[in-house]
């Protein structure tokens, strides 16, 4: 096939990939209120009664919520350096973090976790679960 | 003396490319708008492509996609400096590949289907491609662990995104070629005086940006 008929067919392909994809992605998006822990579902007005408040200082200034070790914690986790933690977006998004950066973060009343020292991709907003693996 | 002038050239373009992300992403980013697709779609493509029409050199691109990475670095303002700094050098990368196999001429893209069917590949690659390199090395780069897993599932949704950079950089393309008959002679005396005065000018503005933020 020369390339006056290959450009246009991977064009289109391209268009069809995108389009089939932003169908996907519509279709799969979680929307709920809850955060789902360890297994178990929370409000983010239950999970501020059961955790306390941390104030971290990020390269955006200061960003205070739940801390995560903390809510960890609270949710009934044992041991909590065994594990590693996945946390999800509502738009499939996520990151998986040791306890050292756990332990270092916050869960804002906006469902956005902070962290002090890891890039902003790590820094996952929307969040609809903290999965402990 | 060619290498000296294709290198003022890399500074040139690198330096616009990474002004425009510094200082329009933010703007685009404060709006909510999509910055990555549009940043991919509009710039991106019109730096890399008129620097290749006008040079005429492979491997050009490349440079200049280091150049404007770096810049990205420096930027006080917003979104994520590595991030973006390695999706952008990546970026630049993966324009070499695409455009590998193209005539020197750009015979191929003597009309408009072909064009825009250019401007809509390069466009998606190079803003799928970058968004891809930026989630492994971004955790690499900063001492996490990059998780597999991760990228998977997030794949629907980069390939979904890509398409704004996509029909963007399709529309793009041929307003682009429209410049293809510039020619910058290497005699001309104000070529290295602007090159090098534009591109300082870029730096100047975003490092101070950077030591003021």
């Amino acid at each position: 096939m020369g390339k006056e008929k290959f450009i246009p067919i991977l064009a289109l392909i391209i268009i069809i990939i995108g389009g089939t994809s932003s169908a996907y992605v519509y279709a799969t998006q979680i929307d709920k209120d809850t955060i789902t822990i360890n297994g178990d579902e929370y409000t983010i007005d239950q999970i501020f009664y059961l955790s306390g408040k941390k104030t971290i200082q990020t390269i955006e200034g200061e960003k205070t919520g739940v801390a995560l070790d903390n809510l960890i914690l609270k949710t009934g986790v044992g041991c909590p350096y065994c594990h590693e933690y996945i946390i999800k977006a509502k738009d499939g998004y996520q990151k998986t973090v040791d306890w050292e950066i756990m332990k270092t973060g916050v869960l804002t009343d906006i469902k956005k976790v902070f962290f002090p020292d890891t890039p902003k991709a790590f820094w996952v907003g929307d969040i609809v679960e903290i999965e402990v693996k | 003396m060619k290498k000296i002038y294709l290198l003022a050239g890399i500074l040139l373009f690198g330096s616009l490319w990474g002004f425009s992300e510094v200082l329009i992403g933010s703007t685009l980013h404060d709006a909510g708008l999509p910055t990555g697709a549009i940043m991919t779609g509009i710039f991106a493509i019109s730096f890399l492509v008129l620097s290749r029409l006008i040079y005429r050199q492979p491997g050009m691109q490349f440079g200049i996609g280091l150049v404007a990475g770096g810049l990205r670095l420096f930027n006080p303002f917003v979104g994520c400096h590595l991030c973006s700094a390695i999706a952008i050098m990546a970026e630049g990368a993966i324009f070499e590949i695409i455009w590998y196999k193209l005539s020197p001429d750009f015979s191929e893209l003597k009309n408009v289907i072909m064009q825009t069917s250019m401007g809509i590949i390069s466009a998606y690659f190079l803003y799928i491609g970058g968004y891809i390199v930026t989630q492994i090395l971004t955790p690499i780069a900063s001492g996490a662990n990059f998780y597999l897993e991760n990228l998977i599932v997030f794949l629907p949704n980069i390939f979904s995104s890509g398409l704004i950079a996509a029909v963007i950089g399709g529309a793009i393309l041929p307003v682009t070629f429209l410049a293809k008959k510039i020619d910058i002679s290497v005699k001309d005396r104000l070529y290295y005086p602007t090159t090098l005065g534009i591109s300082l000018l870029c730096w100047f503005i975003v490092i101070g940006n950077w030591f003021l933020a």
